[in-house]
């Protein structure tokens, strides 16, 4: 049975389980490794972002018709002889399957694996009523056999050591089991299951495809027990989300072409079967086979026509977004879900299995972006996931008191930067002057925070500053404004000192709006909508002058933020569009700047050739969908970059993430610490305030000898004529 | 794609999904490889569903010498003994080394979901390079129901146990494909 926590406390006490357990950590990040190689040589020579749109824009046309496809899908297959059924919810899908095996004096009954049939739990209820029900997936029958749910979407045991099957193979045959060799342990099933399969009166499969044009389930599958689950008994169950409906075979093969690849790597799973009507089987006395297929809505029509929500039926039930999550990776999906895992599964929780359920998992999200850049059919995951939890709140009708501060600080500039003055002076007994990081973690912070050093608030914040420090550059070559961002104004404002330098060197000319606030993306990651487009709104004002050529930002969070996140928040505003659309043309990264718009070169840097390693910011390379431009910098700027793994996978800061989730920033932090290490450079280069803040505490932390440093700031030391 | 390099890829990628494939240029060399592989398997009865009269009686006396049992329909009576299973394809997709078989006859598809060794031929003039190249069949297929349409890549697989791949879970234990090339360079 599963059980999701349904407060913090409870879950925070799973996370801290789940953290303990190294079998899963290990099984977990050798499969994010592997599954990342293995899907990137898959797609090769596939040009997917064609793919995915195409099959992201046939699906959202096919929700708006779901009603039609039905009714098309209905008269076509029952004409081929198949009984066609729709329930309303999970309960209604659950009695209409009991009534078809009562009335078919069925006893026993093989299933194929169903994330839809999980959903309903309608193993729970044919039990129930006296049905014998066999899982026949090895997965799914080992995690039947313990009575658990899935732990992925595709590999549902992922979270089991082969040692654990096969002490619970053994106790099932009554028989010892080899504990180490995994072939015999598949054995032992088919030898297990085959009978199963040869008694069964009925057989109950998923869809992952019904099409609609001719009234045809599609089913992948690579074992083969969705075909002899389908094959041999005399009644045939197939219990179908209303989502899965498809136009035709040409958006069932295009779907075909993405999921396995997605999925696990592969280029096409073992078996795809097209089932249309009631075909031959001796078994029944008809020679017939008896096929019912049950539609199942439990919210889906609902779904299907709200504005905000509705990609989530794009889902095709690929499982990458759980592969990719470094949260996922870490705790797995017994905490990281409810029924449906992962970031898809954070969303749907709260639509089929209710906000109870949802109300903690939604909040574990690190915003990313991991899964969104691997969906294959483009859903805006983060985005959705911050949507249920803004729901969440607004159904409860109450706030946790952090988003209530939180929001009313923000929403008035000049009170939250007062604050943060007042802030810098209270914290003045813990500072650890030299460092200018915090000696002591002030009482609010538990033990749990201690994995990282946390800097303190600049003596003398960036804007404070700017009034002396600002450049007048005679005929400049381009005028631009920085937008800072808190972090860059408040706390490490030598990474916009070192942007003056590098700009005033290259004849550019900077300004620093002064009615600029924060981007507003904490808020937004505290599900505070009305508050972001607040500050958006402030910003945009701030940001809009016709002066100047470029918009630059030293944090990637903020700058994705901009970019992105303030079109979806101010979409409803046609006044804003305007000033949206100037923004986005004109905000650019420091190191695209330096490469694309400047175009530096060596001459002017020293060569000095330090070693440095690079972390590559979630909102750059995902967000902003930069990748080449910091690396080739470094490179102009006379550093020697050396590649470290997994270079792009997020280092766990995520902004209030960090906070909340203290145990699993921790854990993210020092995976990639040691893979730092690993490369031996001296320094760690990164275009992020954040990550540089969580990065560098974690290495003060742990006492390592490699300095963390922002770009801007390593690229301006090795100016020549600063 | 040419048609050499259709084939190369056919066989290229259905290799990498474990199938075993081989050349051949005539209806005897199937037969006769079946039978030997059964064989080399000491295994002891085949099943052809659908094989066309000559064959079947040429396969049927080379079972005879070599001491095997060529199984009679309907398979369903003897759904635990069915060691080898022989079948002809109706297309092949070379992109992904999948062979297509329309299954609408319930022994077909007992014999390729309960044999432990499938072993199927397939006409090099019938390889298609993609999915997409056979849609118009599938659509036609469907429109003309009842139906069952297998794509069949590899053998029966799993990964659920620590992702470690094994094969033949549920179906087959072994797929070997036999690409007919009448006239082979």
């Amino acid at each position: 049975m599963i059980q999701t926590a349904q407060d913090m406390k409870t879950y925070k006490d799973r996370i801290r389980a789940a953290l303990g357990n190294q079998f899963l950590r290990k099984a977990l990040d050798n499969f994010a490794s592997s599954y990342r190689v293995s899907r990137a040589k898959a797609f090769e020579g596939i040009d997917l972002d064609t793919l995915k749109e195409q099959i992201a824009e046939s699906k959202d046309q096919a929700l708006t018709q779901l009603e039609s496809l039905f009714v098309q899908f209905k008269t076509r297959a029952e004409a081929a002889g198949a009984i066609v059924h729709l329930a309303a919810t999970a309960q209604q899908a659950n009695e209409i399957i009991a009534k078809i095996g009562r009335d078919n004096g069925v006893k026993t009954i093989v299933k194929s694996k169903s994330m839809t049939a999980e959903e309903t739990h309608l193993n729970d209820h044919l039990e129930a009523e006296g049905f014998k029900v066999t899982e026949t997936d090895l997965g799914e029958w080992i995690i039947q056999l313990r009575h658990e749910g899935p732990s992925h979407m595709v590999m549902p045991a992922i979270h089991l050591s082969r040692q654990q099957v096969g002490t619970l193979f053994g106790d099932v045959t009554k028989t010892p089991v080899d504990l180490e060799d995994i072939d015999l342990m598949v054995k032992v099933a088919r030898k297990e299951l085959r009978p199963a399969f040869l008694a069964a009166d009925m057989g109950i499969s998923g869809t992952n495809m019904a099409i609609a044009e001719t009234g045809t389930l599609g089913l992948i599958s690579n074992e083969g027990n969705a075909r002899l689950t389908t094959t041999l008994p005399r009644v045939h169950v197939a219990l179908v989300g209303l989502e899965k409906l498809v136009p035709d075979i040409t958006a069932a093969l295009r779907i075909i072409k993405v999921l396995p690849k997605n999925a696990t790597g592969q280029a096409l799973t073992s078996y795809v079967t097209w089932i249309t009507g009631a075909v031959e089987c001796a078994a029944s006395s008809t020679g017939k086979k008896i096929l019912h297929i049950v539609f199942l809505d439990n919210g889906r029509l609902d779904l299907a026509k709200d504005p905000v929500f509705s990609e989530a039926l794009r889902c095709i039930r690929c499982g990458a977004c759980s592969n990719v999550c470094p949260v996922y990776g870490k705790v797995g999906g017994h905490t990281l879900g409810h029924v449906y895992i992962g970031a898809i599964g954070l969303i749907l929780t709260y639509f089929y299995h209710g906000k109870d359920n949802a109300r903690a998992i939604v909040r574990n999200c690190l915003n990313c972006q991991a899964c969104k850049s691997v969906c294959p059919v483009n859903i805006d995951l983060p985005y959705l996931i911050k949507k249920v939890y803004a729901n969440i709140l607004r159904d409860e009708g109450t706030r946790p008191v952090k988003n209530t501060v939180l929001s009313t600080v923000m929403k008035n500039r000049g009170l939250f930067h007062s604050l943060l003055k007042v802030a810098s002076n209270l914290q003045k007994p813990l500072v650890q002057k030299d460092a200018g990081v915090l000696r002591h973690l002030p009482f609010i912070f538990g033990k749990a925070h201690d994995f990282r050093t946390l800097p303190a608030l600049a003596e003398k914040s960036f804007r404070d500053q700017w009034p002396k420090i600002r450049p007048h550059i005679k005929n400049p070559a381009y005028r631009v404004a920085l937008f800072g961002g808190c972090v860059v104004d408040f706390v490490s404002p030598e990474q916009a000192i070192s942007l003056v330098r590098l700009l005033s060197a290259h004849n550019v000319q900077m300004e620093y709006p002064m009615a600029q606030s924060c981007c507003g993306l904490p808020a937004m990651m505290m599900a505070e909508e009305e508050t972001a487009a607040d500050v958006a709104i402030q910003n945009l004002e701030a940001l809009n002058s016709q002066s100047h050529d470029y918009i630059l930002v030293l944090c990637a969070s903020c700058g994705s933020h901009l970019k992105e996140g303030y079109s979806k928040l101010l979409a409803k505003k046609p006044e804003m569009k305007e000033k949206l659309r100037i923004l986005h043309d004109k905000l650019i990264d420091f190191s695209s700047f330096m490469v694309n718009i400047l175009k530096v070169v060596p001459e002017s840097f020293l060569q000095n050739q330090t070693q440095v390693a690079y972390h590559s910011p979630c909102h750059l390379c995902r967000g902003l969908g930069v990748t080449r431009e910091p690396r080739a910098l470094l490179q102009t700027a006379g550093l020697d970059y050396t590649p470290c793994k997994d270079e792009d996978v997020c280092c766990g800061f995520g902004g209030s993430y960090s906070l909340e989730f203290p145990e699993i920033s921790s854990e993210i932090l020092s995976q990639k610490l040691d893979h730092v290490e690993n490369t031996g450079a001296d320094v760690l280069v990164t275009d992020c305030p954040g990550c540089v803040l969580q990065l560098r505490g974690g290495m003060d932390k742990r006492n390592s000898r490699i300095k963390v440093r922002h770009i801007a700031e390593v690229v301006a030391d090795n100016l020549k004529n600063p | 794609m040419t048609h050499n390099k259709l084939i190369d890829c056919m066989k290229e990628k259905a290799g990498l999904v474990q199938a075993v494939v081989s050349t051949v240029s005539s209806m005897e060399d199937v037969l006769r490889y079946a039978v030997d592989l059964t064989l080399q398997r000491n295994s002891k009865t085949i099943v052809v569903p659908g094989l066309d009269p000559q064959s079947l009686q040429e396969l049927e006396a080379l079972c005879s010498d070599a001491g095997l049992t060529v199984l009679q329909p309907p398979f369903r009576a003897h759904q635990s003994q069915i060691d080898t299973a022989l079948t002809g394809a109706d297309w092949a997709i070379a992109e992904t080394g999948t062979l297509v078989l329309d299954s609408g006859s319930e022994d077909l598809r007992i014999a390729t979901m309960l044999s432990e060794t499938h072993i199927a031929w397939i006409p090099a003039s019938r390889i298609l390079p993609d999915a997409t190249a056979l849609s118009a069949y599938l659509v036609e297929k469907m429109k003309t129901p009842p139906g069952y349409m297998s794509f069949i890549t590899g053998a029966s697989r799993t990964a659920d146990i620590e992702r470690v791949l094994a094969i033949g879970v549920h179906g087959p234990q072994e797929l070997h494909i036999l690409v007919m090339e009448e006239n082979p360079s």
